[in-house]
């Protein structure tokens, strides 16, 4: 558990005096984006960061200048260029420095959670961005491919993790971590048992969940045979494993209830008592994939309406709405339609797709790509109506995405995550427009996670 | 106590521990070779459980105490067989993988059921009766 004194995972920043300019303009450089690309000029994420850092800035002469300066910030300065020029109006008005541990902004639809995996590092990171102002505003730690899971009420942000006693090796330690979100101070360390050890793997949002209500976390267990592991959030503890049929993926629909997708093609609902040993309930639904088609790892799916959107490798889309704790298919559309798909358009990225709620709309990363390439960047993003199939837009990204998420309010950001750029773009989701972008997210950042709080 | 004394004490400790570990997993089960062995080199007596299609077959077998189950991969797919903690030892039991055409022996020395699968694909499983 956690220990008073424990050191807290949140920036430390100081932003007023002189004395702090270097240090200031250092998270300036990393963290700040020009609001928006100028007319003509390439995103700011295009750019070395340092061209964030004006001379105007870093002059110690003119900081009175732009301390003057920044309240009349010209549109298209930056975070870190309005920073710069606050300190030293505070400077110039004779403020005292008082550095002081900042708190997050309350969590709300635009927060997006960025985990970089680090190409299966052993320390890995998960950013918190303000993507209304495109900046990180908090960043926690985290140990070998861990699972960032969301409540939709932004209440609960907690990683199932794991750890090594020497880094990468020597005693195993999985853990489920809970961090309060404006703090960032854990405020849970939960130890799962040995024989509890979970599912390490490229991160898949879905293999790991909190339930309606975030009484209880789940997450998936593969080896030594398939089970969901139960830990309660309330009690903070472990609980138990649910051994589970050949299943993968956990989409809760109650605080007992969650559903699974099995190698035979069908969805597994399993119910269990949170409370009991009693073995849990299973049943299936029908068939609803013949075994060529390859579902990705990726689906979107919304908790709070039990809707599952499920691309396979050629775009064919297949939607379930599990709300009402039995599997109700719903139509199976087509993401692209039959020229572009004999034009070698199909699907691929990461987390390639993304189901906007409000407006029953799907979001898909497309691109012209060979068959067996569907796991590298699209540029594209095409827009469905989930009802109809039809087709709303298809916007180019302007870079090669990875993954893409949207939020959850009724005039949506979309957003466009780059691995190998280290960047997410955020661009307005109704015109596909770049607005801004944050870049230096660690090394290999491939998910995206949001609450749905509109 | 003598540093020698010592020193035989712990190594007598350590070959004890040794010796209690072999001896657990010797007392359910022995392996024939840690490696595996070419097909055609299967015990001649042994119940031989067949690897294809990502299956064991057949699923269950029945045996004596002190009989020899061999699989055989007939795939390409890399298989072995597997308990978890508990069936034969305390702590799991992964068998070496066994290429195309390869085989894997334990002899099962105790009555009881093992449940086993495959490491990389748990949704294999199977089953050795000993009665």
């Amino acid at each position: 558990m956690v220990e008073s004194g424990q050191k807290p995972r949140l920036l430390r920043a100081s932003f007023v005096g002189a004395g702090l300019t270097c240090s200031l303009l250092a998270f300036s450089a990393a963290w700040a984006q020009t609001p928006a690309p100028a007319e003509g000029q390439p995103p700011a994420a295009e750019a070395p960061a340092a061209a964030d850092a004006t001379p105007a800035a870093t002059d110690a002469p003119a900081a009175a200048d732009a301390g003057a300066a920044a309240a009349t910030a010209a549109e298209g300065q930056t975070h870190g260029q309005r920073a710069a020029a606050e300190a030293a109006a505070a400077l110039a008005a004779g403020e005292d420095d008082e550095p002081v541990i900042l708190e997050a902004p309350a969590p709300n639809t635009r927060r997006v959670y960025i985990n970089d995996s680090a190409h299966f590092g052993s320390l890995t990171q998960q950013f918190v961005i303000d993507t209304d102002a495109g900046r990180v505003i908090a960043i926690t730690d985290s140990g070998f491919l861990p699972n960032p899971v969301l409540s939709d009420d932004g209440s609960v942000y907690a990683q199932v993790s794991t750890t090594y006693s020497r880094i990468s090796r020597g005693e195993r330690e999985d853990y489920v971590e809970v961090f309060d979100p404006v703090t960032f101070n854990p405020v849970a360390d939960i130890t799962l048992p040995v024989e509890a050890h979970r599912f390490l793997v490229g991160t898949y949002p879905w293999m790991a969940a909190v339930t309606p209500g975030n009484s209880t976390l789940l997450y998936y267990q593969f080896s030594p045979a398939p089970a969901v592991g139960v830990v309660d959030l309330e009690g903070k503890a472990f609980s138990r494993m649910l051994e589970v049929p050949d299943c993968y993926h956990i989409f809760p629909t109650a605080p007992d209830n969650f559903f699974m997708h099995c190698r035979d093609g069908s969805l597994a609902r399993v119910q269990f008592d949170a409370a009991s040993d009693a073995e849990p309930q299973i049943t299936h639904s029908a068939v609803f994939h013949p075994e060529d088609e390859y579902l990705v790892n990726h689906p979107a799916y919304s908790q709070k309406t039990g809707r599952l959107a499920w691309p396979t490798y050629e775009g064919k889309i297949y939607q379930f709405d599990l709300s009402s704790g039995e599997p109700q298919a719903l139509n199976t559309i087509d993401g692209l339609t039959a020229e572009e798909r004999a034009d070698n358009w199909r699907p691929g990225g990461w987390q390639l797709v993304a189901y906007h709620r409000p407006s029953n709309q799907i979001y898909m990363l497309v691109d012209q790509r060979a068959e067996w390439t569907h796991k590298t960047p699209s540029r594209h993003v095409v827009v469905i109506n989930a009802e109809t199939g039809e087709r709303i837009a298809r916007h180019e990204l302007g870079h090669d995405i990875d993954s893409v998420a949207v939020s959850q309010d009724d005039d949506p950001l979309l957003y466009g995550l780059s691995t190998g750029a280290r960047t997410l773009y955020i661009y307005d989701a109704e015109s596909g427009e770049e607005l801004r972008s944050v870049n230096q997210l660690g090394h290999g950042p491939t998910v995206i996670s949001l609450s749905d709080m509109n | 106590m003598t540093f020698a004394t010592k020193t035989r004490t712990l190594l007598t400790a350590l070959a004890l521990t040794a010796l209690g570990t072999q001896m657990a997993l010797a007392d359910k089960i022995s392996i024939l070779t840690e490696a595996p062995a070419p097909a055609a080199e299967a015990p001649a007596e042994a119940v031989i459980v067949n690897i294809a299609k990502m299956k064991y077959e057949p699923a269950e077998v029945t045996i004596k105490p002190g009989q020899t189950v061999t699989w055989i991969n007939t795939e390409a797919m890399p298989h072995n067989v597997a308990f978890k903690a508990g069936v034969v030892d305390d702590a799991k039991m992964d068998g070496a993988m066994m290429k195309k055409e390869q085989s894997y022996s334990i002899t099962f020395n105790e009555a009881g059921s093992y449940d086993y699968h495959c490491t990389p694909h748990p949704f294999m499983k199977a089953k050795v009766i000993v009665e």
